[in-house]
């Protein structure tokens, strides 16, 4: 019977056959891989994709030299090959060869500038670098191509947090909640940033000196009307998001607010 | 006399041998032609041809710029400033051009490139394919079958379809129901288009028509598609672009529209105003 479907899908058979071997990777049989890849190889005898695939199960092997080796050839026949250069990066990555994986991811960016995906991951790479004002440029670069997409945004914000601006880090929450109606995470940010912003600014009022150190460094901090009303806003929301959610939840939630 | 035409036109009938070996030839040899060509097309091109690696650089630097121009408000202005001064300088030196030292030629040099000659020769190549098979069969139906009468239409048409029906033929008092050889092989060309798409699938190549609309627009498309583009030229114009940009960021008044989303303030700007 599984011949027969087989044969009646046609060509769309061998993207079946492709996705296979990608899901019996992640299931660890590498023999159905295996043997799928044979069918494949059989029929494309020297095509860039199968090669590509050929490499991953080398991978999963755990031959990685054998499929640096390969992944390096496919790229000096075709340099354009973006799946061969992605797995090379990836190779990197789970050799824990950061730096040079960031070097490699570099290279390719500066030839794929349009490939947002990639920008993510050089900002993940940079992250378990702790170097911060890089992985913003990059996060800065996904949000070019994908303004529309709330998560990029929230990662932005917590990193512009992290990083102590807290003015944009403000900015860029409030954008979260308002492209996703009751984002949690991003109201709990709007709050933490508002209140820290207003423990801030009253610390800066004691001491002169301190506040033209503020306002040097954040001249988008909004009034301190604004700041108060939105982190009211901020745990009005939380409550009535929680008062949805199962109890215990709630309980801890309620705690938190209430410090 | 028109009594006399009118009954000659009642007594014309066809030769059953014309049917057999003219009328079911022609359209028989138009669908086999067209199968066929569909198959060397197929054979003919080859895989496309790569692009280069510095190629692709070059194109995507310039989208780089057309979307910081483009989305410039989503980010903050200091992130905005730093990669309008670096986009900017970098086109300028040519940072991200093919080859940096033929920045200041002109394009007609860019002719030269192998690969700009390589497309030309393939489109030349699938236009010369279209056109010879269609004017072979048009002067073989010319050479042998001008002047046949082929087939009678079941139903009543105006005179104006004369000059469609009867190509060939200079009889102006014959009804317009009789089809004229080489008007056939028009009807052909033109309607067979549904039965390749019913034997070769939607997408083939067999499909003589569209040679005919390639033909017409050829002068007007080829200089666009022949002529490699200046790159040099159009980074420079995107420098100028994204440098009279003006920087907005969209979180300015995000606050205001959070309260007006969440209902907490009726109308945006309200409190400015009051």
């Amino acid at each position: 019977m599984l011949k027969r479907s087989v044969s009646q899908a046609g060509d769309d058979a061998w993207l079946v056959y492709e996705q296979i071997i990608l899901a019996a990777l992640d299931e660890g049989q590498i023999d159905l891989a295996k043997s799928v890849l044979f069918i494949l190889d059989t029929r494309f005898k020297d095509s860039q994709r199968v090669k590509r695939l050929s490499g991953l199960v080398m991978e999963a092997l755990g031959h990685t030299d054998e499929a640096q080796t390969l992944y390096t050839e496919m790229l000096e026949k075709d340099a354009t090959n973006v799946l061969a250069s992605k797995r090379l990066i990836a190779l990197l990555k789970s050799q824990g060869q950061i730096p040079l994986a960031i070097r490699e991811l570099v290279t390719y960016l500066d030839t794929h500038g349009n490939d947002f995906e990639a920008w993510l991951e050089l900002s993940h790479l940079y992250l378990s670098q702790h170097l911060y004002p890089q992985a913003a440029f990059c996060l800065e670069e996904v949000i070019l191509q994908q303004p529309a997409n709330h998560y990029f945004h929230l990662h932005y914000a917590e990193l512009q947090y992290t990083m102590g601006n807290l003015d944009v880090a403000l900015k860029e929450y409030l954008r979260v909640v308002e492209l996703s109606t009751d984002n949690v995470r991003g109201f709990y940010g709007v709050k933490l940033t508002a209140d820290r912003l207003m423990t801030e600014s009253k610390k800066g009022k004691s001491s002169g000196n301190k506040k033209d150190q503020q306002s040097n460094r954040m001249d988008n901090v909004p009034q301190q009307a604004t700041l108060e009303r939105l982190s009211e806003l901020a745990t009005e929301r939380l409550v009535s998001v929680y008062n949805r959610a199962s109890d215990t939840s709630k309980k801890t939630a309620e705690k938190w607010l209430k410090e | 006399m028109s009594g006399l035409v009118e009954s000659t036109e009642q007594a014309m009938f066809l030769d059953p041998a014309i049917r057999d070996w003219v009328l079911f030839p022609i359209t028989v040899i138009m669908v086999l032609v067209g199968v066929f060509r569909h198959q060397l097309t197929i054979l003919m091109t080859g895989e496309p041809p790569k692009p280069d690696i510095k190629d692709i650089r070059q194109g995507k630097a310039l989208m780089r710029g057309q979307l910081l121009a483009q989305n410039n408000s989503y980010i903050s202005a200091p992130a905005f400033v730093e990669r309008k001064k670096y986009l900017c300088e970098a086109y300028e030196e040519g940072k991200y051009l093919k080859n940096k030292a033929a920045k200041d030629q002109s394009a007609a040099n860019l002719m030269a490139d192998p690969k700009n000659m390589e497309v030309m020769m393939d489109g030349m190549k699938k236009q010369m394919m279209g056109i010879v098979p269609q004017t072979l069969i048009m002067g073989w139906i010319q050479f042998f079958f001008s002047g046949f009468i082929l087939i009678k239409l079941p139903f009543p048409l105006g005179v104006r379809f004369k000059q469609m029906l009867q190509s060939g033929i200079m009889t102006p008092n014959m009804d317009v129901r009789w089809v004229s050889s080489l008007s056939w092989y028009f009807i052909n060309l033109f309607g067979l288009r549904g039965v390749f798409s019913l034997i070769l699938g939607g997408e083939n190549s067999a499909d003589g028509t569209r040679d005919m609309t390639a033909m017409s627009t050829m002068g007007a498309m080829g200089q666009q598609a022949g002529q490699p583009q200046d790159y040099n030229k159009q980074f420079l114009s995107m420098k100028d672009t994204l440098s009279i940009v003006y920087h907005e960021w969209d979180l300015e008044n995000i606050e205001q529209r959070v309260f007006v989303k969440y209902g907490k303030q009726a109308r945006l700007f309200k409190s400015s105003r009051k």
